[in-house]
């Protein structure tokens, strides 16, 4: 099951390099040729989320008190740590590539495993780094907007930079029951997270599709674009 | 995804946080100044106040009615997430839209106050725009898990500072507005997005 789906992110990974060619960060409207498809998986994601995802998160928040909650949530972005770490690297911020290091130290030993984010009490910022960021700070431009089945919003480049990360995700390395049950919680705890405010984006959006393409745009945009301006040009590949 | 929707949610809480402006004597303040101010007081009063702190309690409705047209530029904030449909709406219809699009962000935002009350605001700088009279107000709120950066971009004239685009962790509410309009305008043209917006707003 893990190779089948390994080869097929693989193969979106491929994809996805060949047909980047298209709009880019600077465009200010999501570049979208595939509107009608996205479309109908954002609906489909809907249905998806209200018949099976809303209960789940329901029983999640009903069971676990708000500390424990936050605790999940904390381990896992830990672990979110881990990887910005690398990905800043890479995009050669050295700076914020240590900062991540120190926060997963700091989290992972003073803060039990990363249940508390003791990081962030001693002034060690968080920040959000993965390798689709990685990508855009190289040069390679977003591609089109993709809506995906479960995940929701992305784009080619970042659909990409998922796949990467899910093949070379130390997780791997678990029994396979073991891995589903981690990638379940932690998609769980996120989507208990993100619930709150859906209720606002219904609220304020005119047609919810657009304004949720416009808003993971421009937080897209501006992730790569605070990459490019805190990397040190000679670090650049 | 997770990223996304914290700071959509945390923007409810920046315009929250203006809708609080006292009009009498923020003009004469610098902006981020006047921001601080805001922030101070908009916190002690959800803190002190039970009643502000349910957020289907009347008293925000009548709080955010009488203070948040003096302090935000509807008009500005309109013609901005409007953008290039602006001049093809009628003078009629431009008052329309920014009527009733003043009034689907006032409504869908000020239910958001009742949270204020264990949040701080720290005012971090101000960077001036285009002009001497248009800058940012850059500030942080803390109190949840993670700091959360919201920029305040006001304009000064006549009227004195004012609000007219709220930009949370880097996402424009301007920009976002502007593309769901484009879209409209370009399908129903300018009455299809008042009808619209009419119809969110329950009209």
């Amino acid at each position: 099951m893990k190779r089948v789906r390994q080869l097929a992110l693989g193969f979106a990974f491929g994809l996805s390099l060949g047909t980047f060619a298209h709009a880019d960060e600077t465009a200010t409207q999501p570049y979208d040729p595939l509107e009608r498809v996205n479309r109908v998986t954002f609906a489909l994601n809907d249905v998806v989320d209200m018949v099976i995802v809303s209960p789940l998160v329901s029983i999640w928040n009903a069971v676990l008190p708000q500390p424990v909650r936050q605790g999940v949530s904390n381990v896992f972005d830990n672990l979110d740590d881990v990887y910005a770490c690398v990905n800043h690297a890479l995009q050669g911020r050295g700076t914020q590539a240590g900062t991540d290091l120190s926060r997963v130290l700091v989290n992972t030993t003073v803060g039990v495993g990363g249940l508390f984010d003791v990081g962030t009490k001693i002034g060690l910022k968080k920040s959000y780094g993965d390798f689709g960021q990685t990508l855009g700070v190289w040069g390679f431009s977003t591609g089109p907007y993709v809506v995906l089945p479960l995940l929701g919003p992305s784009t080619l480049r970042e659909t990409a930079g998922r796949a990467v990360r899910v093949t070379t995700d130390a997780r791997n390395l678990l029994p396979t029951n073991t891995y589903y049950a981690l990638t379940g919680t932690e998609y769980l705890a996120t989507r208990a997270d993100a619930k709150a405010n859906e209720g606002l984006i219904a609220a304020s959006s005119l047609d919810r599709y657009v304004f949720v393409r416009n808003l993971y745009w421009q937080r897209r945009s501006n992730l790569v674009q605070e990459g490019r301006q805190t990397t040190n040009p000679s670090s650049q590949p | 995804m997770s990223q996304l929707f914290r700071s959509l949610l945390v923007m409810i809480f920046g315009l929250a946080l203006v809708v609080f402006a006292p009009s009498s004597r923020a003009e004469t303040i610098a902006p981020d100044e006047l921001v601080r101010r805001l922030a101070t007081e908009v916190t002690n009063a959800v803190r002190n106040d039970p009643e502000l702190q349910n957020s289907q309690s009347p008293k925000i409705a009548d709080i955010v009615g009488r203070l948040i047209v003096p302090r935000f530029d509807f008009q500005r904030i309109t013609q901005f997430a409007m953008g290039r449909n602006w001049a093809k709406a009628t003078p009629q219809e431009q008052k329309d839209v920014v009527e009733q699009f003043g009034r689907l962000l006032t409504r869908t935002y000020s239910n958001a106050i009742a949270s204020l009350k264990e949040l701080d605001i720290e005012v971090k700088g101000t960077k001036t725009n285009s002009a001497a009279n248009d800058v940012t107000v850059k500030t942080q709120m803390i109190g949840r898990a993670q700091p959360v950066a919201i920029d305040y971009s006001l304009i000064n004239s006549a009227a004195g500072w004012k609000v007219y685009d709220v930009t949370v962790e880097g996402i424009s509410l301007i920009t976002a507005y502007r593309d769901e309009f484009n879209t409209l305008v370009s399908s129903s043209g300018v009455s299809g997005l008042i009808k619209v917006l009419k119809k969110k707003n329950g009209e």
